[in-house]
């Protein structure tokens, strides 16, 4: 997974004037780090369905359009195809594209945009035609919305050549990890975990895109016994089921992986040498999710030392359910530690 | 540390690029305590009645409409005093306006219990 990595184009680039630490939700982390790149590149523009005026469905991006202008900050027709397609012709005429297309179930109309047009141009012309688009897309479920307002794409998205996945986990990371997609010359889909909109943690906005380079997962909390793997809002799930496994004597680890392409197969390795046991965690279908993949990574790398194989706790292989039903559909704490059980008691034939 | 302000509700978008709504019934009252997610407004839409819960959790300071009056999608529908973080406001200060938002920090329950294995 190394070799096609583009490092942060601006990395050198300062902190926006006035950039403090202070207490911001998710949310509004993600509007700062917007007001960030809209002060900083004059090549930027935010646009999608009810970006401008409105503000965004989530108020993501409330006041951009009032502060940088309606050329810069613009609402565009209902039409998904049309918002990535714009943003393709523009990235083509020397912008910097952020479009957000509002909800996760409304990108599949804009695939053939997605894989035919944004992921290859750059391939396709030779280098004459970077894309550096960075498309935001509220994602995963959590919050009892209707159909089409809870799915996760990830794996279909990180299944594309050319196209880079990230998915932070709290405001910080969120911040951090857009700044750091926008600056990328490669296109890259920002999955925002609706779940967790409304955390409030510090962020410091001067930390710009950090030293963490593109593909870096983190450990967010240090165990022996096993590693459980997670993205977005299933991190925080992970990092309360390591609270439980602990009142019990079971130290977990917990990577937040970040980026899902590319994934960081050396930070994972490392944890599983350490803790001989892992988990992946996601709220995307069983079958043919990124789980597969995470564990394929983790046995190609770290064999050797695994006790057990590689448990995934996953959403069914069902369409995403109707609100009620979340509580059954999503990774519960129980499942968690069920797979973190197997693995512990795990013996070789 | 807390201070309070007003919140104004603006009326979302109901459904597929629908442009207003009929009040049919407000359910909280001016004066009202009002929690999160609480029912607070029937409206009825060209699709359907819809009942809209509570953004905030607050107090029901003003109605913008009556019963039975048209409401174009962004036009003021009811204002909250609410308190907030001493110094706080701007993005993301108001809720969502499609599905809702997660109860705070509960942790959810577990029933397995883990044996660490042995040394």
């Amino acid at each position: 997974m190394t070799g096609t990595m583009t490092e942060a184009a601006g990395a050198a680039r300062g902190p926006a004037a006035g950039a403090v630490t202070r207490e911001m939700s998710m949310q509004q982390a993600i509007n700062a780090a917007l007001r960030t790149v809209l002060e900083q590149d004059p090549d930027t523009l935010v646009f999608g369905e009810d970006v401008g005026a409105l503000g965004g469905v989530f108020r993501v991006t409330d006041g951009l359009q009032r502060d940088f202008g309606a050329e810069r900050v613009f609402d565009t027709p209902l039409a998904e195809s049309a918002i990535v397609g714009m943003a393709v012709g523009l990235a083509m005429n020397g912008w910097r594209p952020i479009p957000e297309l509002q909800f996760d179930g409304f990108a599949y109309p804009a695939v053939d945009q997605i894989v035919n047009q944004l992921a290859r141009m750059h391939y396709r012309s030779r280098g004459a035609a970077p894309m550096p688009v960075t498309l935001r897309l509220p994602s995963f479920g959590g919050i009892q919305a209707p159909e089409h307002h809870g799915e996760s794409l990830e794996a279909l998205f990180a299944h594309v050549p050319g196209l880079k996945v990230c998915a932070p986990s709290d405001p910080q990371d969120a911040y951090r990890l857009l700044v750091q997609s926008v600056r990328c010359d490669d296109p890259v889909v920002y999955m925002e975990p609706k779940a967790r909109y409304w955390e409030r943690r510090p962020v410091d906005t001067a930390a710009g895109a950090g030293d963490m380079p593109v593909g870096r997962s983190r450990v967010l909390r240090p165990g022996r016994h096993a590693t459980l793997v997670a993205w977005g809002a299933m991190v925080h799930r992970c990092l309360q089921a390591a609270e439980y496994a602990a009142e019990d004597g079971v130290e977990l680890e917990v990577v937040d992986l970040r980026w899902l392409k590319p994934i960081d197969a050396e930070g994972l390795a490392a944890s599983v040498s350490r803790t001989r046991r892992a988990v992946v965690v996601h709220e995307a279908p069983l079958t043919a999710g990124l789980g597969a993949e995470v564990g394929s990574l983790v046995t190609e790398r770290a064999f050797g030392a695994l006790a057990a194989p590689v448990e995934r706790v996953a959403g069914f292989d069902v369409p995403y359910p109707a609100g009620p039903l979340e509580p059954q559909y999503l990774p519960t704490i129980d499942r968690i530690l069920s797979a973190v059980q197997r693995t512990l008691e795990y013996e070789r034939p | 540390m807390t201070e309070t302000t007003e919140r104004t509700f603006t009326l979302p978008d109901l459904g597929e690029g629908l442009v207003e709504a009929t009040v049919l019934e407000w359910l909280a009252a001016p004066g009202d305590a009002i929690e999160r997610n609480a029912p607070l407004v029937e409206l009825e839409t060209t699709k359907s009645a819809v009942e809209i819960p509570s953004p905030h959790g607050g107090t029901v300071a003003r109605l913008h409409a009556a019963e039975g009056e048209v409401v174009q999608v962004g036009a003021p529908l009811v204002t909250f005093v609410v308190e907030v973080p001493a110094g706080e406001g701007g993005a993301g200060a108001q809720s969502g306006i499609v599905g809702r938002v997660p109860t705070e920090e509960e942790p959810p329950r577990r029933r397995v219990r883990l044996r660490p294995p042995e040394e």
